[in-house]
């Protein structure tokens, strides 16, 4: 996209380093802290050339928010600033045991649909599937950090199925709760 | 602010006088018009005091009468009396003929214009045109109860309302005459009107129930920043469907078999007071007229309160999917604020009270809250409250897609993203020596395209041709802060292009809108011309003031000699041109400025973003 800004990345955007692991809060803060001043409700009275760079300006603080506050999305862009480009989202793995794993674990949470307890063995799964999402996240700043980039972008590949799973839990356990 | 550079707080507070600006809540039924006056808002009302607009525009040969006069004649008159204009905005005419059987106008089209209009004996009408009448007669209120022009106005739409409608209505200000600051969500003025921006953090619901559309939105409040987490909503249920409830039940308890249109309307009307009786009292007793006896019967409020509770717990399912959107839980929210007619209805209150687990909002007037939040943000976005922090974020309502092979409907951006956002796609040719492509815009959460609503078409033509797939066709979907999208295509290894504002399907075209213009302008006479050269004249004025600003601060830091000279000459070239020159020539001229400018705005932008996080710092040790 045409930013008006093109040699900045989305970690310089934020003034943070560009690694894996920061703060939520402070990201929320700072992405506010930038709307507050380009948002085109700024503009709202200033001439069509300034409010044409507000919008586009705000167009890019928030699609750069959008890519930092997604671990996965993160992990895909610190790759990609490093020079890796990824493959899109029909990237596989070539673990066999970890797709076993993740078969599994879609049969685990479609059984959820059915039997007692649903509810109560979906929390369980979440918990888990937050867990595993935790290990891969640190494999993947290891990775990364130690300049395996074929580590790291297996990692994030893995992340990217884990995500996947909580959010098809996350639809069923809204189903699940429906009255 | 020039070219976006930020200054320090205290010093944009530049003195200047007081502007205009006005929040117009243009309803399906009644519309209002609010302003702020000394600091808070209020809604303005007409010369015997009633505040409500009823929305509905009468036509004969020689006048149009908007409001109460257009009102009286509808039962008269229904032909020439439009009414409900809202859910014809945006709309096409399979659309408009599926409304067919409640709306009884007559619908004209055109080969010149899919626009739908309607024939009155006063000429032929677009929706955008209806609800322009409306606009004027609530600007003119406005203006005549400030004493002065208006600098610009907010008007609010349904946070459902897709790119066509938020076209139309922004269409429907541009024929007033209107300056429009900003389209402005519906429940999102609602909770701006409670003053929650005073809260340092909550998170809100704002439940709106209207007479024939449901709308929840959930808002996340930080430090006089509004974010909308998500929206989610039915455009066809309300109060008006609590009357049909009861209706039923009236002509089930009556014993009634034979229903004509005139028995079916009277029974609708004693079912809507019986409702609005309900919100006070116990129990009422009604009669309906049939075959020449007069049926008596008591309804309480138990009984009614089993008719309407489905319909009640479908608004709630609606906020449970837009809880799950926003990843939250309903006892996490802080306040729920309502809004519309029919929130007065007491199982209302208590069921969505009980949901919530919250004593939900009230007090101020549901009619009139919205147009009030509109009002304090039109003051604010007029310039009025320099110090005010109030940020409203908001999110893209319904996905925008592009037809694929097969007729699917690919998003490309999903809704509740935070907007204005631009994102951007690759697409390839399917056949070998393939030299144009079709774009066909859709918005909707369907799979398929038949399912969504298509919002424009266009062609990509002229690419040289090449081997099916080797093709790079990028297209990238931009939409502003009111939720309208512009789209641009470019093959990129060949750097053909295609730009394109989206003027959805069932939009009136520039061309249309411009001979409008003219005619009304020609009706009130005034020159059109001498308008739109006096708005160039002003756009240029800000183009030269903002570049003034700009080089003052940091010109010498940031630019260097041959970069300055450019910009300087390109600046007075336009200085000097301002009174002498035609609308075009100052147009060119201020296009020179910009062109000339480019690199150093992107350079002080840089420099601006570093400010304005080095300025969180000093923020937080205060703090």
């Amino acid at each position: 996209m045409q930013s008006p800004e093109l040699s900045q990345n989305y970690f310089e955007l934020f003034g943070l380093n560009p690694v894996f692991e920061i703060d939520p809060t402070e990201l929320h803060a700072r992405q506010q802290r930038l709307q507050a001043t380009y948002h085109p409700d700024r503009h709202a009275a200033s001439s069509d050339q300034q409010k044409r760079l507000s919008v586009q300006m705000a167009s890019w603080i928030n699609q750069a928010y959008e890519t930092l506050q997604d671990p996965v999305k993160r992990a895909r862009y610190l790759l990609e600033i490093n020079g890796t480009s990824m493959p899109d989202d029909s990237a596989t793995t070539a673990d066999g045991a970890f797709l076993m794993e993740q078969i599994e674990l879609r049969e685990e949470v479609e059984a959820c649909r059915h039997g007692e307890n649903g509810l109560q063995r979906s929390e369980d799964i979440a918990e888990r599937l937050d867990q595993r999402a935790n290990d891969l996240a640190r494999e993947f700043v290891d990775s990364f950090g130690a300049g395996k980039t074929d580590a790291a972008i297996e990692a994030s590949r893995k992340m990217q199925f884990i995500q996947r799973i909580q959010q098809q839990l996350a639809e069923l356990q809204f189903e699940l709760e429906d009255f | 602010m020039a070219l976006l550079q930020i200054s320090e707080p205290g010093q944009s507070a530049a003195p200047h006088q007081h502007r205009h600006a006005a929040g117009i809540d243009l309803g399906t039924t009644n519309s209002l018009v609010a302003t702020v006056r000394s600091g808070e808002a209020v809604c303005l009302p007409d010369d015997e005091g009633r505040c409500l607009l009823p929305s509905v525009v009468c036509y004969s040969a020689d006048q149009c009468q908007v409001g109460y006069p257009a009102w009286a004649h509808q039962s008269s008159d229904p032909l020439n009396s439009i009414s409900s204009v809202k859910r014809l905005m945006g709309r096409g005419l399979e659309d408009v003929s599926r409304l067919g059987e409640i709306l009884p106008y007559e619908f004209v089209s055109s080969n010149d214009s899919p626009v739908p209009r309607i024939r009155t004996a006063g000429g032929d009408f677009s929706a955008v045109e209806v609800s322009s009448e409306i606009l004027q007669v609530l600007a003119q209120r406005a203006r005549d109860s400030l004493n002065g022009d208006l600098e610009g106005v907010v008007i609010t739409v349904p946070a459902y309302f897709d790119d066509a409608q938020r076209q139309a209505t922004r269409d429907a200000a541009k024929l007033a005459g209107l300056n429009l600051f900003r389209l402005l969500n519906e429940p999102t003025a609602a909770a701006v009107a409670y003053g929650l921006d005073q809260k340092a953090d909550s998170l809100i619901a704002v439940y709106d129930l209207g007479g024939g559309t449901f709308d929840i939105s959930i808002l996340r409040l930080n430090r006089g920043v509004f974010e909308v987490l998500a929206t989610g909503g039915d455009s066809s249920l309300g109060g008006d469907d609590m009357d049909h409830a009861l209706g039923e039940w009236i002509i089930e308890h009556c014993g009634i078999v034979e229903l004509d249109a005139g028995l079916n309307r009277q029974i609708l009307l004693a079912a809507r007071s019986a409702k609005e009786a309900l919100t006070l009292s116990e129990a009422v007793e009604f009669s309906v007229d049939y075959r020449g006896q007069s049926w008596r019967t008591e309804i309480d409020r138990r009984q009614f309160d089993d008719l309407i509770s489905g319909l009640v717990k479908k608004t709630l399912q609606a906020c449970r999917r837009a809880l799950r959107d926003a990843g939250l839980k309903p006892d996490q929210i802080d306040d729920v604020v309502m809004v519309g007619g029919s929130t007065r209805v007491p199982l209302v209150q208590s069921m969505v009270g009980e949901f919530f687990a919250r004593e939900p909002m009230c007090e101020l007037d549901p009619d009139q809250v919205v147009a009030l939040g509109a009002a304090i943000q039109a003051d604010i976005l007029a310039g009025n409250k320099p110090d005010n922090e109030m940020l409203l974020l908001d999110v893209l309502p319904l996905s925008l897609g592009i037809e694929t092979m097969g007729g699917l409907a690919e998003k490309i951006i999903d809704r509740n993203t935070a907007i204005p956002v631009a994102r951007a796609q690759e697409f390839t040719t399917f056949k070998d020596g393939q030299t144009a492509m079709a774009v066909h815009v859709v918005q909707g959460e369907r799979e398929l395209v038949s399912d969504c609503r298509s919002l424009a078409r266009f062609e990509l033509r002229g690419f040289p041709p090449m081997v099916a797939g080797a093709a790079r066709i990028r297209v990238t979907y931009q939409v502003d802060a009111d939720g309208l999208l512009s789209v641009t295509a470019e093959e990129t290894t060949s750097g053909v292009k295609a730009d394109i504002v989206v003027k959805p399907s069932y939009g009136l075209t520039d061309g249309e809108i411009e001979s409008m213009l003219r005619a009304s302008m020609e009706h009130a006479s005034e020159d059109m011309q001498m308008r739109m050269h006096k708005e160039q004249q002003v756009e240029a004025r800000r183009v030269i003031e903002a570049i003034d600003a700009a080089l003052t601060q940091d010109g010498a830091l940031l630019l260097d000699e041959s970069e300055m000279t450019q910009i300087q000459q390109q600046r007075d070239a336009l200085a000097a041109a301002v009174e002498s020159a035609s609308t075009d020539e100052l147009k060119k001229l201020i296009k020179a400025v910009e062109q000339a400018s480019e690199a150093y705005v992107a350079r002080r932008m840089n420099a601006s973003v570093k400010q304005v996080l080095a300025g969180k710092q000093i923020d937080e040790v205060d703090v």
